[in-house]
């Protein structure tokens, strides 16, 4: 079994989620996370930019201008899955989040010892089988 | 890969964030949790507080700079020289993969 957790754009956990459900991952965990990657970006210089309109005609221009620390709004998906599954799931993720600029995202691949159901106390692969193939 | 999660302080999450930008580490993802340690909760007169609201941050980074990361958010979260009662937790694992979506790059040890 492995976790994958995956931090994507706030505005495409809809998509994700549908797409999850249609690749037969139905359950995960979501919460709102804050962060910022390997470039951070400037607000203000990306909006003086975006204003004199010098950005739309140069898209190149974005990871020259990302830096400073401030923090950007993300979506946080934790969905554990059993190990033959993970390819499967990371390239969904990864098909759907692609908009080929940075801050995209990351995913992440964790192992997990031992999965337990709570209603049943089933444990181990039985407790995901919801995600089985 | 190790992931580094620690879950801090609030008014600290901020000290700690610059820390680890400093030391080179800019990519950290944050998210607002509540949560007891082993001394229950705090407890004033009659009331029990047993969901207090820290922070968590979590860093994935090279094997080799574990310790060096772990040191950093050590000494900016830590209250006092000798540290006190609620600064936190981190704690340590593996990640077996990582992947940047918007390239689609399967990162490895060096290039992280």
């Amino acid at each position: 079994m492995k976790e994958v957790i995956a931090v994507i754009r706030a505005n495409m956990i809809n998509q994700t989620k549908n797409a999850l459900l249609e690749m037969g991952f139905p359950a995960f965990t979501a919460c709102k996370a804050l962060g910022r990657g390997k470039r951070s970006v400037d607000f203000q210089v990306i909006e003086a930019l975006d204003k004199n309109g010098s950005l739309s005609e140069n898209p190149e221009l974005l990871p020259s201008i990302s830096q400073g620390g401030r923090l950007i709004p993300k979506r946080y998906l934790s969905i554990v899955v059993p190990s033959e599954r993970v390819k499967d799931l990371v390239d969904t993720i990864m098909k759907i989040n692609r908009t080929k600029q940075p801050g995209d995202g990351k995913i992440f691949v964790l192992p997990v010892k031992n999965v337990f159901r709570v209603r049943t106390g089933e444990s181990g692969d039985a407790a995901l089988d919801e995600m089985a193939v | 890969m190790i992931m580094i999660k620690a879950v801090v302080r609030p008014e600290k999450s901020n000290e700690v964030m610059k820390s680890l930008f400093d030391a080179g580490y800019p990519a950290v993802t944050k998210i607002d949790v509540a949560g007891r340690g082993k001394q229950r909760g705090l407890k004033l007169g009659e009331v029990v507080y047993d969901e207090l609201p820290k922070v968590l941050l979590m860093v994935v980074v090279p094997d080799l700079d574990k310790d060096y990361v772990v040191k950093a958010i050590m000494s900016s979260a830590k209250t006092g020289s000798k540290g006190s009662f609620g600064d936190g937790k981190i704690f340590v694992s593996e990640v077996e993969e990582v992947y940047t979506i918007s390239s689609g790059v399967k990162e490895t040890e060096e290039a992280a």
